[in-house]
């Protein structure tokens, strides 16, 4: 009961967050320098039809009408229709989001698994020479800009040893059946799901790492230790668990970003996702498209940062909500 | 041996897919940096759509790279046309075996429905039918077209901007339609060009097929596919993993690094001409440019070659002329911008009241330009030579669509740009006559202008010649502009193809400078 009433609060909670959301985004959209109209009529056009164009898109209208109309579309659910392409801006955001998803996704998935594991076995021999190389290596790959290591992985594996296409998500002469698309889809994710989590893992490798060794110090892991438990029991049953908790956080904040967090490796393997959709859509003043997608992302940050809260208080008994 | 299994394992996994279909038909695959606002290119600027657009419709009349050899026009649907003696009537006579995709032929009246059309929408191809009085359809392979006043270059003129937003509609699928911008066709196109629509894949690429009735015979690619990668990097290792066999100026390597592509045997280097030149515009209106000898002393301040080699790596061509080589029929051998002397920089500056102050600066001054690799290699140079003869010159860098804005409110003091000089030299007046659509330099002289209209309503090339050769002689003198260079963009080529439009093979036969019509995949 208690449960339902605070998720029904959080929830609330999201409304004035969209609220404030869509209004500095606005704001700040129309600070910045540029016409929509002629960007959208093109620079020959006529004086005349770009005026016609500021009619039909509402753009003459005074600034705080087109920010109250925007906003009581969006509460009535409707994120209005794109400049760029005049679809709908749900529509288009839709269209993206399964590349994304699939892309981020997976690198997240791998990054957390594998860099939670080796985080947690170095940590049962902190200051040893494994640890040692493996936590320089977690700084370094962290460091590494992803556009730069995309670019070198599409070099190296794509253009010197041609084991992988360079970029796309399928080939455009490829097969059409099911099994084969699917392969086809998996085979081209390879270098860009590499890239991601490449720089990823160094972030959980090297949280899981120092949350475990924090927690090892603690006197009932001496305790656990005393009474004889074997030492992988308490490292996986008893250290881990609690270590589990500020992991939960970061993943927790970056599924928030899990929409727009891969816009320069999609950039660098032109991967039809949301990010680059997004990018576009800024560098051409598509108004409507920016604030939809900043409106979705400020809806997955606070979901996510709902779900989160939800799994430490499942993973954290002292945790009341 | 491990590397080589994977390799193996991964190759296999990929034929699974593959090996089903058996693909003996060519498809040819052209990388575009950007994605199609829609597939219908007639009502808005549409970067993306200008390529599978020009593919998919039918022109008028077009233009391609012939016109960097003197070709400023040719037919697309017209088989010929006549402009009358007195340059007020254009009469054009159509093919008579063109088809729209859905099988209906093509007559004069889908034109003329497309003509008054954009001129009642005030589309962006109106600026190049501003002058049709009205037009005739005497029958179905004829149009004639009354113009208000004497245009010679009327069809040129128009013959370029149909590959951006001069495609003609089919009548029997738009005429219940409100404009070229709403219904089902916006992204279903219906042409009559040599590809059809086939699917478009958002965030990934169009796919056109053949169009095995076009009125020209067949184009020899079944398929033809326009990739979205806006990255240069990556388009360039797409195309050095050999995943397409051209590779488009847009994604030019830096010229210092054509020699390695040049000593490839596989890989054709084509340097394209072009009738766009790169120069600076100086805001005539604002203090100190709009004082005459300020502008004098910068147009010998500039060192042209010190740029080509900074910059372009002593690849492209310095012009000292108010013209670009590939027009050199206008050319007036005598108008010419000075040379590189930078004491007689700083002297016309000290004349003009502007002696450096105890900081050693004269006076500041931006420089800015759009956002073109090229233009911002130059103006980084140029930067420096201003500083040298003591000017404070300043770098401001702009997204495209601000910099239109401060050029269009003429809110700079230099910016590069690339004044057009064709396909029919009557394009000057865009860019300098007073008001004209690209004037941003506020040019404004009344001589330039009666010359201008007068040399538009000649049909006399000679005549038209003597004009365009005053008015170069004008431009030198007033200093609006000054030219810096003719450009050279370079696109790769892989062996064996022919016929892009780069190419001298596709020259006057690609339909439009997007169309991919004349492309020969190699013979095996």
């Amino acid at each position: 009961m208690r449960i339902r009433r605070y998720i029904i609060l959080r929830l609330l909670q999201f409304v004035p967050v969209v609220l404030a959301v869509i209004v500095i985004n606005f704001v700040l959209i129309h600070l910045a320098p540029g016409d929509v109209a002629i960007t959208l009529a093109g620079e020959d056009a006529d004086p005349a039809y770009i005026e016609h164009i500021r009619e039909v898109y509402g753009l003459n209208r005074p600034l705080h009408e087109q920010l109250f109309s925007y906003l009581g579309q969006v509460l009535q659910g409707d994120l209005g229709t794109s400049f760029r392409s005049r679809e709908p801006v749900m529509d288009e955001i839709l269209r993206r989001v399964p590349a994304t998803l699939l892309l981020v996704g997976a690198a997240l998935f791998i990054s957390v698994v594998l860099g939670t594991a080796i985080g947690t076995l170095v940590a049962s021999r902190p200051g040893s020479s494994i640890d040692t190389v493996a936590s320089t290596i977690a700084i370094a790959l962290y460091s590494i800009p992803v556009f730069w290591l995309g670019l070198m992985l599409v070099l190296l594996f794509a253009v010197e040893l041609r084991w992988f296409p360079t970029s796309g998500m399928f080939s455009l002469i490829g097969p059409r059946d099911p099994v084969g698309r699917s392969l086809d889809i998996a085979y081209h994710l390879v270098l860009p799901m590499l890239a991601l989590s490449t720089v990823w893992i160094g972030q959980y490798l090297r949280l899981a790492r120092t949350a475990v060794v924090q927690v090892l110090n603690e006197p009932y892991i001496t305790t656990a230790r005393a009474i004889g438990f074997s030492s992988r029991r308490v490292l996986l049953h008893y250290a881990l668990r609690n270590a589990m908790l500020p992991i939960v956080t970061v993943l927790g904040l970056q599924i928030g970003l899990l929409l727009t967090g891969a816009v320069l490796t999609e950039t660098v393997f032109s991967w039809p996702g949301l990010g680059r959709l997004i990018y576009e859509a800024i560098l051409t003043r598509d108004t409507p498209l920016i604030m939809g997608a900043y409106v979705m992302m400020s809806i997955m940050v606070a979901l996510a940062s709902l779900v989160a809260d939800l799994v430490y208080a499942y993973l954290d008994p002292r945790v009341v909500l | 041996m491990s590397a080589r299994f994977i390799k193996a394992g991964l190759g296999a996994l990929f034929c699974l897919g593959t090996a089903t279909a058996a693909w003996a038909e060519t498809t040819l695959i052209v990388p575009i940096t950007s994605e199609p606002r829609t597939l219908s290119p007639a009502f808005a600027a549409d970067t993306g759509g200008y390529h599978p657009g020009s593919n998919i419709y039918c022109h008028l009349v077009v233009m391609d790279w012939g016109v960097t050899q003197g070709v400023s026009s040719y037919g697309d649907l017209a088989k010929s046309w006549e402009m009358s003696e007195d340059a007020k009537t254009a009469t054009f006579h159509l093919y008579e075996d063109a088809k729209w995709h859905d099988g209906e032929p093509v007559t004069s009246e889908d034109v003329q429905f497309t003509f008054e059309t954009i001129l009642e929408k005030k589309y962006p191809f109106a600026a190049y039918l501003s002058n049709v009085d009205r037009m005739e359809t005497p029958d179905p392979h004829t149009l004639v077209v009354h113009l208000k006043e004497p245009d010679s270059p009327f069809v040129a003129m128009q013959a370029q901007a149909a590959a951006w937003t001069g495609k003609i509609y089919p009548k029997h699928i738009w005429e219940n339609e409100e404009g070229f911008d709403s219904g089902a066709h916006v992204n279903e196109p219906i042409g009559c060009g040599p590809f059809r629509f086939k699917e478009w894949v958002r965030g990934s690429h169009v796919e056109l097929v053949a169009n095995e009735d076009y009125f020209r015979g067949p184009p020899r690619v079944d398929r033809l596919l326009f990739r979205f990668i806006s990255d240069a990097n990556v388009a360039r290792a797409a195309f050095e993993a050999g995943e397409f066999p051209y590779l488009p100026y847009d994604y030019a390597p830096p010229l210092a690094e054509l020699p390695t592509f040049e000593a490839d045997p596989n890989i054709e280097v084509i340097l394209a001409d072009s009738h766009y030149g790169r120069d600076i515009y100086l805001n005539t209106k604002r203090e100190p440019l709009s004082d005459l000898t300020v502008r004098q002393a910068i147009s010998y301040a500039v060192d042209r070659e010190e740029m080509n080699k900074l910059a372009f790596a002593g690849i492209w061509r310095p012009a000292y002329h108010a013209i670009v080589n590939s027009q050199d029929k206008w050319l007036n051998e005598e108008a010419r911008f000075p040379d590189y002397d930078p004491a007689k920089a700083e002297e016309l500056l000290d004349e003009a009241g502007y002696p450096k102050n105890d900081d050693g600066w004269r006076f500041k001054l931006s420089v800015t330009n759009p956002n073109f690799s090229d233009c911002k290699n130059m103006m980084e140079v140029l930067v420096q030579q201003l500083r040298r003869i003591g000017i404070d010159a300043r770098w401001d860098q702009y997204d495209g669509s601000t910099w239109y804005d401060k050029a269009q409110k003429a809110d700079f003091d230099i910016t590069c740009y690339f004044v057009r000089y064709g396909p029919d030299p009557d394009a000057y007046r865009e860019h300098f006559s007073t008001g004209g659509a690209r004037n941003f330099s506020g040019y404004a002289n009344l001589e330039f202008d009666r010359l201008a209209n007068e040399a538009r309503s000649l049909n006399d090339e000679a005549e038209r010649r003597k004009r365009y050769q005053q008015m170069q002689a004008l431009l030198v003198n007033d200093l609006p502009y000054i030219n810096l260079f003719n450009v050279s963009q370079p696109s790769l080529i892989r062996d064996g193809w022919s016929g892009f439009n780069v190419q001298p093979s596709g020259f006057n036969k690609s339909i439009t400078w997007f169309g991919h019509y004349a492309v020969t995949p190699p013979a095996n």
